[in-house]
Formats: C-alpha cells, sequence, structure tokens
C-alpha cells in the first residue's frame, strides 16, 4: 500500500487522539461508526398489543375503583348562598347592596347534613367566574416584600396596589387588596361550633414565603377597597386566610379553605351557618359557595380521577377484546413478503 | 522583452490548472479567455444545496408559523371580548396599561397578540435546525465516512461526505445520471473473446451473464481458471484451443491465421520502447485498437516494429509447432477509420508477394460487403456478434480479400489520385475505398469487453430494485454507448428502444450541404417528428399492460434541440416513461441539461455521479452530487457532496446510510413538531380559562428549557441510532428504498396524525391535571394552586413526550434508555433544586416547595401514572393499527427476520466473502477485524501496525488504520497537483 509523508503524519495524530481508549471503548466506538450497536428491536406484534392492553386494563380498573370508592366515601355539602344572602328588596341591584357598606351583611344559612360527618371536617369557599389565573392580577404581587416587609422596597410589580397616599401598601399588590372576607360560623342544636382557622395553607408557605416579622400597613387605605382588611398586629405568617388567598388558584372556579370543624357531625342533624356576605362577586356575575366536607386519604370529593381510571381501563380491556376479535377474524400472517408492497402489486397485475 | 520579438508557439503554452515548479515566475501572455471558452461556456453558478426535506420543512414551520398566529388571533379577539371593568379585582381604576384598558379593547387585543406570540412561540422549533445540524454532521463524519462498507481498500479510499446537510436526500434519490468512464467501466479494454470461422473462443463470463445465471439460479463456477492464463492489460482471454499454437489443431487452422494475421496487421498502432513482448507499449488512437494487438501478439503473432512503409511480424507456430520466425510485411494502402465508414483496412504484400486486404469494422458494414458464399458461417457470426452484443461486449468483423496484382494496381491509381486530390480529398477517399472493400470473405469477429467497475451490474441491478431509473449521460458515440447501457444491465434485448440519433441520412445530408441554418431546421424537425412519434409509441407501450420496459437513446446533438422550450416538455415526459436513458454524446453543460431538466420539471430527486471534470457542472446541477475519487483528479470530487472510491458503493450510501438518514430526519422533524405542539397547545388550552390574558401555564424557567434539557438529547438519540432494519437487510430488500422516493415518511398526512395525536394528548393533560385538582388532595384539605397545577401538567408533557420517542423507536439501544430515562430524571432533579430555593434574586417565588406539596399528595402518583398512560393510549392504539392492518415495508421485513440473532446477517456477509475476489476478500477480511480479534482491539490504537499485524497473521494485507483514511484521504488531495 503507497503511503505519502502526509498521509503517515496524519495517523500519527489520529493515533493519539485515540491512544486513551481502552479496548472496550474503542471497540464501543468501532460499533457506533459502523452503526452497530446492541439494540432490542421490539416489534409491536398483535400479541404484544392485546396483553399490554390487556395488562393495563387489568391494573387500571381496580386503581380506579379503589379511588372511586375513596371519592365516594367522602361526604360533601354545597351551598350556594350568593344570591339567597341578599334581601328581596336588593336582588335587582345586589352591587348596590354590596358596596353599600351602612347595609348590614347578616345572613343566615341552614345546611341539612345528610350522613354522618366525621372530624375533621373542611369548611372551603367555592368562587365562581372568578379570574384568579388572570396575567394581571397573578403578577401584581411581592414576594420579597412578603417575607421582608418595609425593608423591600422594590415593589413595582405590584402595580396598580404599590402604595397609597404616598405609602408603600404592606401587603402589597391586587391578590392580597382583593382578599376574600365573607366569614362564617356555624351553630348547632348544642351550641356553636369551634372553627379552627389555624393551618389552612401549606406549611412551606406560611413559613418560607410570609415573613413572621411582617406586619400589615397601610392596607386597605386607599379609597377604593378591594376585599378584606387585616390585623395590623398580626405578622403576616400568621395570616392564613391571606396566605390561602394568595396560593392563586389555577383555573376561574375554584375552592379555598376557609376552615376546619374539628367535631362530628351526625346524620340528619341540622347546622345554621352565620355568614357575614360581605365580598363582592356581584359585580362579574361569580357564584359564592360554601362547602362542607370530610376527607381522606385521596383529599375531597372528586370522582373524576376514579372514573378516569375505570374509563380508560376499560377501554383498554375492550380494545385488547377488540384486537383479539380482528385478530382471530382477519389475521395477517405475521412477516409474510407477499404483504409487501411491491409484491402486492405484482400480484395485482 | 527588452524590445525584443519573441515568437510564441504551443510549446510556451501552459494550459489551466498547471503548477509553476522550480522557478520564481514567468512573464506570461493571457490567450484564449473569456466568457466564450469552453470552461466557462460548461461551467455553472456553484449552486448552494438545501435538501428537499429540508425544504418540506421549511413549509412545515410555515404552517406552524400560520399555526402559531391563528391560536394568537383567537387569544387576542378573546381577550378584547373578555377585559371588562366588572372584574373589579383586576384593578381598573388609575393609569391602567394599555394591554388591559378596558376603554381600548382593540388595544387590549393588539397587544395581548404580542404577548401571546411570544407565549406560543415554543410552537416553532427552533432547536430543531440545531438537532438536526448536528445530528448530520454526526451521520456524515462518523457514519458515512467511517463506514467499512464503502471504504475501498486498494486505493485506501474511504467515503467522503463533503457536505453534512444532504444526508437525507440520499434517501429519496430516483433518477441517478451517471458518467460512464471511470465511473461505470474503467476505461480499459480487454480481448475478451473472439469468433473465428463460426467457432466461438474464449472461456471467459462478463459479469452481466455471470447475473442472468444467477438470476436463473444457475451457479457461476469462477474458480476453475488456471493460473497459467496470460492476463495483461488489454487481454482477457483464454482459451486452450488458441493459446500456445493450438489453433494448428482446430478444424481450419489457415483461416485462424488470418485472423491473427488481420489482428496483426490491421491497425494505425505504434509500438513504443523495448522489441520484446513483455516490455513493449503500443500506442494506439483507441484502446480497442491497443487491445486487438494486444491480443495478436499473446496469439503469437507480435507486433513489434512498424516503418513507413513495413510492419513486422514475429510469428510463431506457423509452420511448425514451436518455430518463431520474423516476417515483413509491406503495407500497400491504408484505408483509415472514420465514423462514417466505420470500418478500417490494409493493403499488403506478403513477403511471397501475395496481396491481400485486411478489414475490420462494424458488423454492419462488413456484412454489406461480404462476397456470396460460405452462408453458414456468415449466419453463425451473426449469431455469435449478437451474443457479444447482448453480453455488452464491443464487437468487430473481420475479414480479408485477396487481390490481384493487375486489380490492385488498377485500384491503387485511382487512390494515388484521390489522394492527392485537394478538393473533397476525404470523400473522393471514400469513394475509393468502396471500390476495393468488396467481395470481403469473412474471417471472424472479435469480442472486447470495456472493463466495468467492479460490481457495477449488480449495483445497477440492485439500484433499479429499489425503483431508482439510472441515466447514463456519456461523451462516447452512441455505439459505444449502448454498448455499455447493455453490459450493465440498463438495456436488453426485451426492451423496446427509442434511438433519436443525428446519424440518419437526412441529416448527414443537410450537413453536407454546409449550411448552419439548414442544417439546424432539418435536425429540429427530425428531432420533433421522432420525439412525437417516439412519445406516441411510448403511450401505445404503456397502456397495454405487457409490461414492456422502455429505453431512449439520444445523442448530444438530438438533445440540443429535444432541450429547446418548445419540445423540452415531450422529451421529459418520454424519458419519464423510459427505465433507462442513455445520452451519448453529450458535452459537458448538455449533462448539467438533462439533470436539470428532470430535477426541476419532474420534480424528482436527482443524483449524479461522475469522477472527471467535464461531469462537475452535472454533479452541480443535481440535488445530489457524487463524486467517483478515482483516477481522473479531483475536481468532480470537489465540486460534489459524497465522495466514493466505486460505483457499487453508491448502494451503501444510498440504500443504507441515504435511507437510514432519511428515517431518521423525518422521525426527528415529526417528533420535534409533536412536542412541540403537544407543549404549546397545553398552554392554549389555558389560555381560555384565564381570561385570554397570556398568563403562563407554565414557569418561564419550564418554558425555556423544555427543548433545552428535557427533550433535547433523546431524539437526538433516535436521530443517530434508529434504524428500522439492519444494512444488510436494507441491501438485501432494494425494494425498501421506495419508502424514501414517496416520501412516505414525511408526507402531510403522515404530519397530521402527529398533529391530531398532539392535540389529543395536549387535551388530555391539561383537562385530566386541571379537573383531577379541583378538591382538596390529601386528608389535611389543602388545595393546589395554580403553580401546582402547572407542575403536574408540566411533569406529564415531559414524561409522555419522553416515552413517546421510546415508542417511535425501531431499535432500542442503551443510549436510548440513557437519554430518555435520564431527560426525565433530569426534570426532577431539575425540579426538586429549583423549588427548592429561594433565591436572592427578585422574581416571584412562584414555584417554591411546589414539587413537595405535589409528592406529599396520593393524587401525584395517581395522576403520574393515568396522565401519560391516558395520553399514549391513543398513539399506541394508532400505531398496533396501522401495523396491523396497513404495514409499512419496512415492518414487514423487520417481522420477516424478527427471529434472526443479531449477528446472522454478518455471518451471511463472511460466507460471501468466501467467494470475493482477493481484493474484495482482502477488504473484507480488514473489515472483519476488529470485531474477530475484540480481545486485541486495544492494540488498535496504540501501534499504527497493529492492523497489518493481525490481518497478516490473517493471510491478507492490510493498510494501518481503516478509520483514518478520510483524513489521509484529505491530505492526499492537497497534495495532488491539480490536472486539466
Amino acid at each position: 500500500m503507497e503511503m505519502e509523508g502526509g498521509s503517515s503524519s496524519g495517523s500519527a495524530g489520529g493515533t493519539q487522539t485515540h491512544h486513551r481508549f481502552s479496548p472496550m471503548r474503542s471497540r464501543a466506538f468501532y460499533r457506533f461508526t459502523q452503526q452497530n450497536l446492541p439494540a432490542c428491536k421490539p416489534v409491536l406484534t398483535p400479541g404484544w398489543v392485546i396483553m399490554t392492553f390487556l395488562i393495563m386494563g387489568i391494573v387500571f380498573v381496580p386503581v380506579g375503583l379503589v379511588c372511586l370508592h375513596a371519592s365516594e366515601s367522602v361526604v360533601e355539602i354545597v351551598d350556594r348562598y350568593d344570591v339567597e344572602c341578599i334581601p328581596e328588596a336588593y336582588r335587582s341591584n345586589k352591587v348596590a347592596y354590596i358596596k353599600d357598606s351602612s347595609i348590614s351583611k347578616n345572613c343566615n344559612r341552614t345546611i341539612k347534613v345528610q350522613k354522618h360527618m366525621k372530624a375533621p371536617i373542611y369548611i372551603y369557599y367555592e368562587l365562581d367566574n372568578y379570574y384568579q389565573n388572570h396575567r394581571r392580577f397573578v403578577k401584581s404581587r411581592n414576594d420579597k416584600q412578603l417575607l421582608y416587609g418595609l425593608k423591600y422596597k422594590d415593589t413595582s410589580s405590584c402595580k396598580p396596589e404599590e402604595s397609597s397616599n404616598g405609602l408603600p401598601i404592606v401587603p402589597c399588590g391586587l391578590i392580597a387588596w382583593s382578599l376574600f372576607n365573607d366569614s362564617y360560623a356555624f351553630v348547632r342544636d348544642r351550641g356553636e361550633m369551634n372553627v379552627n382557622r389555624k393551618n389552612i395553607a401549606w406549611k412551606s408557605d406560611r413559613e418560607h414565603k410570609f415573613g413572621k416579622h411582617v406586619y400589615p400597613f397601610n392596607f386597605q387605605n386607599g379609597t377604593l377597597i378591594g376585599g378584606g382588611k387585616l390585623d395590623p398586629s398580626i405578622p403576616l405568617s400568621d395570616q392564613e386566610d391571606l396566605i390561602v388567598w394568595m396560593r392563586t388558584a389555577a383555573l376561574p372556579t375554584f375552592r379555598k379553605l376557609y376552615g376546619i370543624i374539628e367535631e362530628d357531625i351526625d346524620a340528619d342533624e341540622i347546622i345554621t351557618v352565620h355568614l357575614v356576605n360581605n365580598y363582592n362577586t356581584y359585580s362579574f356575575g361569580g357564584k359564592k359557595k360554601i362547602v362542607l366536607t370530610t376527607s381522606n386519604w385521596l383529599g375531597g370529593k372528586n370522582g373524576f380521577l376514579g372514573m378516569a381510571y375505570i374509563a380508560i381501563g376499560t377501554s383498554f380491556v375492550l380494545i385488547s377484546v377488540l384486537f383479539a376479535l380482528i385478530h382471530v377474524k382477519y389475521p395477517r400472517p405475521r412477516g409474510d413478503p407477499t404483504y409487501l408492497s411491491w409484491n402486492r402489486k405484482s400480484n395485482a397485475s | 522583452m527588452e524590445k525584443q520579438t519573441l515568437p510564441l508557439s504551443p510549446n510556451q503554452l501552459l494550459l489551466r490548472g498547471c503548477s509553476l515548479r522550480n522557478t520564481e515566475y514567468i512573464v506570461g501572455a493571457v490567450i484564449f479567455t473569456g466568457h466564450e471558452t469552453k470552461v466557462m461556456m460548461n461551467s455553472m453558478n456553484v449552486p448552494s444545496k438545501r435538501s428537499t426535506l429540508e425544504r418540506k420543512l421549511d413549509k412545515l414551520i410555515l404552517a406552524l408559523f400560520g399555526c402559531l398566529f391563528s391560536m394568537c388571533l383567537i387569544g387576542a379577539i378573546g381577550s378584547g371580548v373578555f377585559i371588562n371593568r366588572k372584574y373589579y379585582y383586576l384593578g381598573f381604576f388609575g393609569d391602567v396599561e394599555p394591554q388591559f384598558n378596558p376603554d381600548n379593547r382593540f388595544v387590549v387585543a393588539i397587544l395581548t397578540m404580542f404577548t401571546l406570540i411570544t407565549l406560543y412561540s415554543t410552537i416553532i422549533p427552533i432547536s430543531l435546525y440545531v438537532s438536526i445540524e448536528m445530528i448530520k454532521f454526526i451521520q456524515s463524519t462518523q457514519f458515512i465516512n467511517k463506514d467499512l462498507n464503502m471504504y475501498h481498500a486498494e486505493s485506501n479510499t474511504p467515503a467522503l461526505a463533503r457536505t453534512s446537510n444532504l444526508n437525507e436526500e440520499l434517501g429519496q434519490v430516483e433518477y441517478i445520471f451517471s458518467d460512464k468512464t471511470g465511473t461505470l467501466t474503467r476505461n480499459l479494454m480487454e480481448f475478451f473473446k473472439c469468433s473465428i470461422g463460426g467457432e466461438i473462443y474464449g472461456t471467459g463470463i462478463t459479469e452481466i451473464e455471470r447475473g442472468r445465471a444467477e438470476r436463473s439460479g444457475l451457479k457461476v463456477d469462477e474458480g476453475k481458471s488456471p493460473t497459467t492464463a496470460v492476463h495483461e492489460k488489454g487481454f482477457n482471454f483464454d482459451d486452450p484451443r488458441l493459446m500456445h499454437g493450438a489453433w494448428k489443431n482446430e478444424r481450419d487452422p489457415e483461416i485462424c491465421k488470418e485472423f491473427f494475421r488481420c489482428l496483426a496487421l490491421c491497425h494505425t498502432v505504434l509500438p513504443e520502447g523495448d522489441e520484446s513482448p513483455e516490455k513493449i507499449m503500443y500506442q494506439a488512437a483507441s484502446p480497442d485498437e491497443a487491445a486487438l494487438v494486444t491480443a495478436a501478439k499473446n496469439l503469437g503473432f507480435f507486433f513489434y516494429r512498424r516503418t513507413p512503409t513495413t510492419v513486422m511480424i514475429r510469428e510463431s507456430h506457423v509452420e511448425k509447432m514451436g518455430k518463431i520466425q520474423e516476417v515483413a510485411y509491406e503495407i500497400l494502402n491504408v484505408l483509415e477509420f472514420n465514423s462514417t465508414r466505420k470500418r478500417q483496412s490494409v493493403v499488403c504484400r506478403y513477403p511471397n508477394g501475395r496481396l491481400v486486404l485486411y478489414c475490420k469494422g462494424a458488423d454492419t458494414v462488413i456484412y454489406e460487403r461480404l462476397g456470396d458464399g460460405n452462408h453458414d458461417m456468415k449466419r453463425l457470426t451473426r449469431e455469435h456478434l449478437e451474443q457479444f452484443g447482448s453480453a455488452g461486449l464491443r464487437t468487430l468483423c473481420l475479414a480479408y480479400r485477396e487481390l490481384n496484382t493487375e486489380l490492385y494496381e488498377k485500384w491503387n491509381e485511382k487512390f494515388i489520385q484521390a489522394k492527392s486530390s485537394l478538393r473533397d480529398r476525404e470523400k473522393k477517399l471514400d469513394e475509393v475505398a468502396e471500390l476495393i472493400e468488396k467481395d470481403l470473405v469473412l474471417i471472424g469477429c472479435t469480442a472486447i469487453e470495456d472493463k466495468l467497475q467492479e460490481g457495477v451490474p449488480a449495483c445497477i441491478e440492485t439500484l433499479s430494485r429499489a425503483g431508482i431509473k439510472i441515466w447514463v449521460l456519456t461523451g462516447d458515440k452512441i455505439e459505444t454507448a449502448i454498448n455499455i447501457a447493455y453490459a450493465c444491465n440498463l438495456i436488453n434485448n426485451d426492451m423496446k428502444q427509442f434511438i433519436i440519433s443525428s446519424e440518419t441520412n437526412a441529416i448527414r445530408e443537410a450537413e453536407d450541404r454546409g449550411d448552419t441554418v439548414e442544417i439546424a431546421r432539418v435536425i429540429r424537425h427530425s428531432v420533433k417528428q421522432d420525439l412525437n412519434r417516439c412519445l406516441e409509441e411510448a403511450q401505445q407501450y404503456l397502456r397495454t399492460i405487457s409490461g414492456t420496459k422502455l429505453a431512449l437513446i439520444i445523442d448530444g446533438k438530438c438533445l440540443m434541440y429535444a432541450l429547446d422550450p418548445n419540445l423540452r416538455a415531450n422529451l421529459l415526459n418520454l424519458s419519464l416513461n423510459c427505465s433507462s436513458v442513455v445520452c451519448c454524446r453529450v458535452s459537458p453543460l448538455q449533462k448539467a441539461q438533462v439533470t436539470s431538466l428532470v430535477k426541476k420539471g419532474a420534480r424528482k430527486i436527482t443524483l449524479s455521479i461522475g469522477d472527471g471534470a467535464n461531469d462537475v457542472s452535472m454533479i452541480q446541477a443535481a440535488h445530489v452530487g457524487v463524486g467517483i475519487s478515482g483516477l481522473e483528479g479531483m475536481q468532480a470530487v470537489m465540486a460534489s457532496d459524497f465522495a466514493i472510491a466505486q460505483f457499487r458503493f453508491l448502494t451503501d450510501l444510498l440504500l443504507v446510510h441515504g435511507r437510514w438518514s432519511y428515517l431518521r430526519l423525518c422521525k426527528v422533524i415529526t417528533y420535534f413538531f409533536y412536542k412541540n405542539l403537544t407543549f404549546t397547545l397545553t398552554q392554549f388550552w389555558f389560555t381560555f380559562q384565564t381570561g385570554f390574558s397570556g398568563q403562563r401555564f407554565y414557569d418561564d424557567w419550564f418554558q425555556s428549557l423544555y427543548n433545552v434539557i428535557f427533550t433535547a438529547l433523546p431524539v437526538i438519540i433516535v436521530g443517530l441510532f434508529d434504524k428500522d432494519v439492519s444494512a444488510s437487510l436494507s441491501k438485501k430488500y432494494p425494494e425498501l428504498y421506495r419508502e424514501g422516493i414517496r416520501n412516505m415518511f414525511f408526507k402531510w398526512r403522515v404530519v397530521a396524525v402527529w398533529a391530531f395525536f398532539s392535540v389529543y394528548q395536549s387535551l388530555i393533560f391539561y383537562y385530566f391535571t386541571t379537573a383531577a385538582s379541583q378538591a382538596g388532595h390529601n386528608s389535611s384539605g389543602k388545595i393546589f394552586g395554580l403553580w401546582d397545577v402547572s407542575t403536574m401538567a408540566f411533569t406529564c408533557v415531559v414524561v409522555t413526550v419522553n416515552l413517546r420517542l421510546l415508542m417511535a423507536c425501531n431499535s432500542v439501544t442503551r443510549w436510548h434508555h440513557l437519554s430518555i430515562w435520564g431527560s426525565i430524571l433530569a426534570w426532577f432533579v431539575f425540579i426538586f433544586i429549583y423549588s427548592g430555593i429561594m433565591t436572592p434574586y427578585d422574581r416571584q417565588e412562584n414555584l417554591f416547595f411546589v414539587i413537595y406539596v405535589l409528592m406529599s399528595t396520593f393524587y401525584f402518583y395517581l395522576a403520574l401514572l393515568l396522565i401519560p398512560v391516558a395520553a399514549l393510549l391513543g398513539d399506541f392504539l394508532y400505531q398496533g393499527f396501522q401495523r396491523w392492518f396497513y404495514p409499512y415495508d419496512y415492518e414487514i421485513v423487520q417481522e420477516i427476520h424478527k427471529n434472526d440473532p443479531e449477528d446472522s446477517s454478518r455471518i451471511e456477509l463472511l460466507e460471501v466473502a468466501n467467494h470475493l475476489t482477493p481484493d474484495e476478500a482482502r477488504s473484507y477480511a480488514i473489515s472483519q477485524l476488529p470485531r474477530e480479534k475484540s480481545k486485541h482491539t486495544g492494540f488498535a490504537f496504540d501501534s499504527p501496525g497493529y492492523e497489518s499485524f493481525f490481518a497478516s497473521q490473517q493471510g491478507v494485507f492490510a493498510p494501518q488504520k481503516a478509520w483514518d483514511v478520510a483524513r489521509r484521504a484529505s491530505m492526499r488531495s492537497q497534495q495532488r497537483k491539480p490536472r486539466t
């Protein structure tokens, strides 16, 4: 073989670059360049398809049943009160009613409990058509200020609720400004029920996102009042209402935790809710509901997961049966060369 | 210079491309330059080539842009409609910025439009181009350049991908335009067979005969060729009945003698060098002549000296076996060869006074001039001629005529007269020649093999099974071209041949008249007529379902007129209906014109392959240009996109590398399309529930890293390693290539299927996660916020999209697993870190602790199982269904060979290797080396001589390092001085 001067130097350079390769690596490199890496070649045979679907179905249906059962075992009572809590006289002009601070907003609702509810019973309020995920809304907060309070000055993200009367607002921003401020009290025959309003926010929020030494300042002092007021003597990390409210919801219909009743409610018991209907959802036609629910390992009542599991699982089984039927009725011999397109064509002609 | 006048003659001429040696400078004048020179006329602008797939990709991207704008438009209109003062909590007081100002809904819509464009911009796969470039680069530098199947050991040349952006184009080639000389053939004429007095001599088998025999199931035994056979350049003939004087025992030794004398005498060859049979060199006008004289030498009639009037022949075995005598023949007249005569004659006088005219020429002209009698032999010889012709051999008929002195003298006077005439000398000479070249006695015929490059017929056969049509564009004569087409199996006798040639009487007459305008008119007219006639006939043939294949042979002069805009459509129509097309006598520019005719007119993907400077424009004109890095210099290689050492490597280049590249890139592109669309659509569905405000569903970092980290690597791995069937199966079933020609994997239909499933999946992602997240999610009754839900959805998207890729893989290596599971893992690692820290920067800590909150609930795990499975359900169903009822060809081949052990193909190849020629076996052995000696491969890079060492142990010679040859080749190209 002829070897030019240049080529030997070229190969010498190549040798050096490969010098440190171990035998294993050089072999791997060889197989790489020759595109001959060891590989498994899955072929989607009908057997595989049918078995996969069947196994998936067999796994999914029971999981779905368990989830559905868990969801069904939850007792949930939902009561819409936004319309009923407005006196008949104001029904035609709800917004005027809610904005008029001189009128008492107290309202009583009676809830009949159908099934025994085991403590803890969670109280949620549910809002509708409320775009907590609106871009203008979501970004109108300042996490640094929530943590450091007045020490943190740059609150431009809080527009248009960054300052009022020339002084900064703590907590600033639209989210805090629009804090939900309906309040509920629950009375049963034996007397008033104790509502625990602690530990309703995620621990991570309480401890790391809201400052322990940050107190509300200049809050809701403007001409326009959006929602609830905060006690300036309680640090933000303890204002769990606010913390819950400020974990913005994903969808325009959402529930937020209000409190926890830590006693059982028996079946057929009648609960009276003394509520103060302060919050304005009437401007944009949003509903307000109060929800009482028990909970278990899966959480509250949500049949979706269970139903989805069952639906998908059943469809897996159905499809596998369907495939098996088709397979039996119109079998295609595996790897039959007559199915190759060029063979098919020549057969046809 | 110094006021001297220096004459310039051809001796002072330096041709283009010369390089200056041994002097610092020269003083020169430039002559023959400008736009009218041959070089400039034949040159074209160097085009920048992009692959058809990329062009189609551009369309896809455009479609995505359209999609993006319509999505944004919907969002923008929605936002204009939605914005309203009634949503007081959005703080519409004081100075509301224009984007949310309910008083000017139009501005809101416009501004939201821009917000949404940035939000949905993920739909445009920007990283796709980068990924594709990366994949292609590795494909070409690591796979094509280092493929040992395309490494030519003799010349130490590997394949060389000179550009990396046409790999996938190789998988869709439908038309190959090939040069002849140097590409299909070696430009080596070898005396192969002959027929003397109605008897065939010569035992060789041409490649085409071998191919035919193999197809009909005959096993061709090749091994018995005796080692004693003389084989030198121009002579590849062996028959014990003729060699070494054995012809004396044949039925008719006299005619054999005439045959040999005719070979030795009737030519215009000049001997050079030593007057011994081993060292003599023959200088001939054509390699055929040299081959014939060499044949005579080897058969015992050694022509060694030529004087102006005599030819000296050293004759062996003439009078009795073993006797060698030197005979001087007096050459009285030479009637030279030209293209109209198609024959050549000499009149010679033996030392004993016998006067003979020896003539050799094309069978048509010789048969016209034969004397009466001996019909049997004429018939037999004609049969032999046809046999040789269909075997792809070049034939010449030999004949002689005894002359008596009287007749000769009379004729010679006329001849001398004609020779000395001043006007129309050639015409007169031809006429005089006619007078004596008649009543010839047929001796026999010769068959010369225009030696094909190794494996060419097999390669062409494979390529045509792959649905590729091969056109031969050559500067050679029409006969030669047809011969080669036969030899390469492009044309056979079952085909209907359409010949459009300028060598017709009408045209010749017109040419004789010499009026250029008239000539042009006549040719144009006849070409037009021919084209229309052929087209009609062709359509008739196509209408009858007899399956007759058509072939078109056209020469350069006719082509010039056929390429005229008026006739172009007809030409294209006709040629596309033909399974093979041969264009002969074409100029380099015409080669390019034909190429672009098909490229632009038929919109098919074309590949040009050639080796010489005259192929450069053709190589540049085609979609893909392939240069043969052979003997004819580097111009073709320099202009090409891929360089290979041998024509036969085209099989590997197209069927293996091209097909894989195409499949892989289709997969990569459609997958990219899918994953970005899916991701963006989840965002889009979310927009509907945020009052069209353009709120992000995902955190900024998720969105930016989605394409960069969480889904980037697996798709590159697939682009590199995915293969549907192995290389040997790709070549075994060349028909698989047709899927590429038909562009089966990147049709709009395929894209639509992906799009459908990405809509389906995005709906699942969005609605399942949100619907399932409504109530409280663990026993403490706490509720998820926006970022919890979006993190959940994003996790599902990353997992699903990666698993979807796994489902699309045809072969799964550990790299696939590593990258796919690695990407999913990377997401979790990222989110663990990202949501675990609070940064001192001013940013919204939306995601703080989100993943930990999520993972503390059962919901997370249930959803993580449910949603990807539900999302992939559709794809899985579709794949199973499609595979079962409408399988792709490759899927069936996969099934046929599913149970083949991984290495079986290689064992087959090993068996093949045993039947290879020594040269092939050697290169094969090299390709086997590292595998066979895997335990020792460690030496591979330690000492440069390692391979030779092992090779010599295995009894083969190996060059030192196969991997490094690419570099070596490029080094050599720099060293080699340019030639023109």
